[in-house]
């Protein structure tokens, strides 16, 4: 027998509304701040392909954001969102994405890890028993194809360009990387559970870290990019504990130390 | 290592519909093949393709010999 589907707020069982409120507003809010710092490199890219390139991915990032923002609108409770009247003050983002990017090595890790983040639990909505988040996550993930292809083929380009940009790689990579690796919540998967127990979510937690970290490790692997990442026989694991104690479920970052 | 902005030239080429002969829509510079996708899909997303191809501009053989010889067999 095949579960229902939730096709409507109301449906949602109750416990499901507040972290499902949380989530979509994280990865608009993310999503908005993405594309406001990709779309800075519009017309400074480091060729015109590029810029070009960084200009379509904002429409998107953009465009996402407001379709995310659109599915608050039916949840009750959620706090009132658009993309007119986004303020960054308020915004659940992560710090990466509060101040322009220090250069284009900096767009490239936000690309690789950010943007790729948000996509992969969204991944996880594909079949979602919600059909609002579900509609909504497919065609975004449609989209976001490019997206990866673009951070890989770069983060290769300027990894065999000189020690310095590989340098300027690797500090966006440490900058960015414990709130990205606890974006996925704690190991159950944290206030996240309820949606998966509801079918909203497929997984959560630990078992959507490690699909993330099996695509990016043999990346960073080729590029030569270091991470704190352990790899045994085709496996990756993380070399350092993720910090826990400072994780913001909420408004999922790291509060500043 | 390419120096960037010195980079391949890839042709576009795309059809709107099925049964439309593939046209030439354009050209992008870009490192690789990958990055040649996604350079086309982003300039050239003006129309809603049916199917868009990147062709490195170095696998495009010029046909002026064939041509001078079609000419020549009609003379």
């Amino acid at each position: 027998m095949s579960t229902p589907l939730l096709d409507r707020p109301s449906a949602l069982p109750r416990e499901c509304v507040a972290p499902l409120v949380d989530l979509v507003v994280a990865l608009a809010d993310n999503k908005h701040a993405l594309g406001l710092r990709y779309a800075e490199w519009c017309s400074s890219g480091p060729t015109i392909e590029a810029g070009v390139a960084a200009t379509a991915m904002a429409q998107d990032e953009l465009g996402h954001a407001r379709v995310l923002y659109g599915l608050l609108e039916e949840l009750p409770g959620a706090p009132r969102r658009s993309e007119h009247e986004w303020v960054a003050a308020d915004a659940r983002t992560v710090a990466f994405v509060n101040a322009p990017f220090a250069g284009w090595p900096h767009l490239i890790v936000a690309n690789l890890m950010i943007d790729r983040t948000l996509a992969t639990v969204l991944e996880t909505a594909l079949e979602s028993r919600y059909l609002p988040l579900r509609q909504r996550a497919r065609k975004i993930i449609e989209e976001e194809r490019y997206h990866a292809i673009h951070g890989q083929s770069w983060l290769a380009q300027l990894a065999a360009d000189s020690p310095d940009v590989r340098a300027q790689l690797t500090a966006g990579l440490r900058d960015i990387w414990t709130d990205v690796l606890c974006w996925f919540g704690p190991a159950d998967g944290g206030s996240l559970r309820a949606l998966v127990d509801a079918g909203v979510l497929a997984e959560a937690g630990d078992a959507v870290r490690s699909r993330f970290i099996a695509q990016l490790a043999p990346v960073l692997d080729a590029a030569g990019v270091p991470a704190p990442l352990r790899g045994a026989g085709g496996r990756w694991d993380l070399a350092e504990p993720l910090p826990w104690d400072r994780w913001d479920e909420r408004a999922r970052r790291i509060r500043p130390s | 290592m390419q120096t960037i902005g010195d980079e391949p030239v890839y042709e576009v080429f795309a059809r709107r519909v099925e049964g439309e002969p593939l046209r030439h829509v354009g050209s992008v510079a870009a490192p690789g093949d990958a990055l040649a996708r996604v350079y086309a899909r982003s300039i050239y997303d003006e129309e809603s393709w049916l199917e868009m191809y990147v062709v490195p501009r170095r696998a495009i053989i010029a046909v002026d010999d064939v041509r001078g010889e079609a000419v020549d067999a009609h003379a």
